[in-house]
């Protein structure tokens, strides 16, 4: 198997078990050129990416701008900031009229769930989703799971907690899937009022006790508390957030046993994780950054048929 | 205008000739005759199909007309057309329009442009002033020109105490509110019901309590009041549930449920499908399972369309962008028939579609006798057919619909001493 099943990395709910295996090996091969005095290849120099970011970001952002960069694809950019979005235009008007300048691919971070699958009705390039609204962020799942395969060799068995707002979390919303597909058990921790109610219909189980979760799992992927997207609060004070659900080097060390951290980004020190965790020997949360960059140069690079 | 009906089951409790086979003359607007093998002399129309039904023209409670304000969506022109070709011979126009129909010279602007239509239109007129939920429109005033019944429409804004203070008012005029149940506080931002599907597609989501809490709460304020009270929209199990032991102690309790409602569950927003973005929202199937149910012992009293037309670019959009609602003046009766096929006979349609609301609205009184009104509907809950563009009469495309295999089919009306007749009866 050398070519991925699908024309659009839409999400991981829309992939195969054998899709996910592919990119992942196929990111090793990257990381290993990122080792290289000269970290580029020409695989994509005949490619034009559209990066398309309705929704401000910066790591994911500069993370593909970098993937792109070291596969030699052109890339444009675009940040709904400073664009005809606020003049009204609309997702389509915008994307078609980047298109016609023939680009093959779009890189796109949206806020409406659903966007990218919208967009693929419509349009003939390949899409990447990277992100969009609180539905899924594959790539960031696959670069989690590809640092997670790198420390334990593999995600059959192992346990993996996620730890905060999972209701408006498209980390949560592409982890859940592909940790599931790939025989991990999954474990969400964090507040009732941020727990999709009907998530354990989808066979995930509910901890809302922090120090039982992580006593349970082998991975604790801590999410950022996301206040800008809470029009109502779920939670009385991010202090109270904290008290209860942050992860403290003290709540680590009271566990019989060493678990791994990992942190999507942007980190709120001091709120979900202590630098006294997230910056420790624990914490993966570097190699995650790292591993990105492989990671989305794989993707593009299998989407664009290249194998 | 003339036209004879040849062998059309006359499907009328209130008629001499209900559930037998006759010919049907009408003239002038009147019917002259009702027989067998009819020979009128003079200019006529004659139409005949095999396994034509006749009954008394139907009624809509739950439509959305966009004239004035949004004319590119929906004239009332256009609106009345697909309300005939739906098989409606009456339709109410809910009070969304821009300005609201919240005052009484808006209401005579809705009846003059559609005098003279096959279609009464009935004006709803707004309960509070702009539908802002915040003062009282001037119900009695609105009433006398002709507002049939008074709703918010899809906006549920009233507070419990605006509610017990507007279902008071209208008792000097016996006059009825149609209420949209739905709590905000806990539907919030939603676009899908909240379950299983909503969770996979990551896509915000009204918890279903949301209908059922607000339903609970008007039912308290009823029961203060004693007044007249109609829910549309009714969607679920629960709310069937409250209602129906409601309605053992409140005769004028009445209810009606959308036919969309009746045939598709949450499934089927499948991948992020903006023509299943509807409100309220589609359910489960033990919820499909209750309003038959419920429609079965009569709890349901009618089955409404909540044509909502909207033009293209408000439904080719990200899903939480585009627009709630489907057209349905066109699409009702197929879609309960075909959903409810086997499942309740030809009368209790008649009663969902027609005499039911006529009652509830207080319309004329009216049977299939000689010498009334012709006020009447052609149709067949036989006909098995294709939904297609290019049956659409209204200005909106909007509905899931096209290419839908449907049993049962309105075939035309007579009203108005005018007629209108679908394809097949031509």
């Amino acid at each position: 198997m050398s070519a991925l099943s699908q024309k659009h990395l839409l999400g991981i709910k829309y992939i195969q078990k054998s899709d996910i295996e592919l990119i992942l090996q196929t990111a090793s091969r990257f990381k290993e050129v990122l080792q290289r005095p000269i970290k580029k290849v020409p695989s994509l120099r005949d490619i034009t990416i559209a990066n398309l970011f309705f929704e401000d970001s910066t790591r994911t952002r500069i993370s593909f701008e970098l993937a792109e960069k070291r596969l030699s694809a052109d890339t444009i950019n675009f940040s709904a900031s400073n664009s005809s979005v606020k003049k009204g235009e609309t997702l389509l008007d915008t994307v078609r009229n980047i298109l016609a300048m023939k680009v093959d691919m779009v890189v796109m971070r949206h806020s409406s769930s659903g966007a990218p699958v919208f967009l693929s009705q419509h349009i003939p390039a390949s899409i990447v989703n990277a992100g969009d609204g609180t539905n899924e962020h594959p790539t960031q799942a696959l670069l989690d799971a590809y640092s997670m395969t790198e420390k334990f060799g593999t995600l059959k068995g192992l346990r993996v907690l996620i730890v905060g707002d999972i209701t408006h979390s498209r980390v949560a919303g592409s982890n859940i899937p592909l940790l599931q597909k790939m025989g991990a058990e999954v474990t969400v921790c964090g507040p009732p009022t941020l727990i999709p109610k009907h998530l354990p219909e989808l066979g995930v189980r509910v901890e809302t006790n922090l120090k039982k979760a992580l006593q349970w799992c082998d991975v604790a992927n801590v999410l950022r508390i996301q206040l800008e997207r809470m029009d109502i609060k779920f939670v009385p004070t991010l202090r109270e957030y904290s008290l209860f659900y942050g992860i403290n080097r003290e709540l680590l060390d009271s566990l019989n046993k060493q678990i791994t951290i990992m942190h999507p980004g942007p980190i709120n020190r001091g709120v979900e994780l202590n630098s006294d965790v997230a910056d420790s020997g624990q914490s993966l949360i570097l190699q995650q950054v790292e591993n990105g960059v492989a990671v989305r140069m794989a993707v593009m690079y299998l989407l664009a048929g290249r194998e | 205008m003339n036209i004879l009906i040849r062998l059309a089951k006359i499907i009328d409790t209130g008629s001499k000739h209900h559930n037998t086979v006759k010919d049907v003359f009408i003239q002038n607007g009147v019917i002259a005759k009702i027989g067998s093998n009819l020979k009128p002399t003079g200019k006529y129309t004659e139409v005949k199909l095999k396994g034509l039904q006749l009954s008394l023209g139907w009624v809509d409670m739950n439509s959305y007309f966009a004239d004035p304000g949004f004319e590119h969506k929906e004239t009332i022109e256009s609106g009345c057309k697909a309300a005939a070709a739906g098989g409606f011979t009456h339709v109410c126009a809910m009070p969304n329009t821009m300005p609201i129909m919240h005052n009484k010279s808006m209401v005579e602007y809705m009846l003059s442009k559609a005098k003279d239509n096959i279609v009464n239109l009935l004006p709803v007129g707004a309960v509070t002033q702009k539908c802002e939920g915040k003062e009282l429109a001037e119900l009695y005033d609105m009433f006398h020109a002709g507002a049939v019944a008074f709703s918010d429409g899809g906006n549920p804004s009233l507070n419990a105490g605006l509610l017990e203070r507007a279902l008071d008012y209208i008792k000097a005029f016996d006059g009825i509110l149609l209420v949209h149940p739905e709590d905000k506080s806990i539907a919030k931002h939603g676009v899908m019901h909240e379950g299983i599907f909503s969770t996979k597609l990551g896509l915000p989501a009204m918890p279903a309590f949301a209908e059922t809490l607000a339903v609970a709460r008007d039912l308290f304020v009823l029961d203060y009041t004693q007044s007249r009270l109609h829910f549309l929209d009714i969607s679920l199990k629960k709310s069937l549930e409250l209602i129906k032991n409601a309605k053992k102690k409140n005769g004028k309790l009445t209810v009606s449920v959308n036919a969309y409602n009746l045939l598709f569950t949450d499934e089927a927003v499948g991948s992020y499908n903006t023509q299943f973005k509807l409100n309220p929202p589609l359910r489960l199937s033990e919820d499909i399972a209750a309003m038959v149910k419920a429609i079965q012992e009569g709890t349901v009293d009618t089955i409404t369309s909540q044509h909502q037309p909207h033009e293209e670019d408000c439904k080719k959009l990200e899903f939480d962008k585009a627009d709630f609602g489907m057209i349905g003046l066109e699409t009702s009766f197929a879609v309960a028939n075909t959903a409810l096929n086997n499942k309740v006979d030809t009368e209790t349609l008649v009663k969902l579609f027609s005499t039911n609301a006529r009652k509830i609205l207080k319309l004329e009184e009216n049977s299939i006798n000689e010498g009334n009104r012709a006020d009447l509907t052609l149709f067949s809950t036989d006909t098995k057919w294709t939904f297609t563009e290019k049956d659409i009469f209204s200005q909106s495309k909007n509905t899931p619909f096209i290419g839908k295999q449907f049993v049962g089919k309105p075939l035309g009306i007579v009203n108005n001493n005018q007629v209108f007749l679908s394809s097949e009866l031509q």
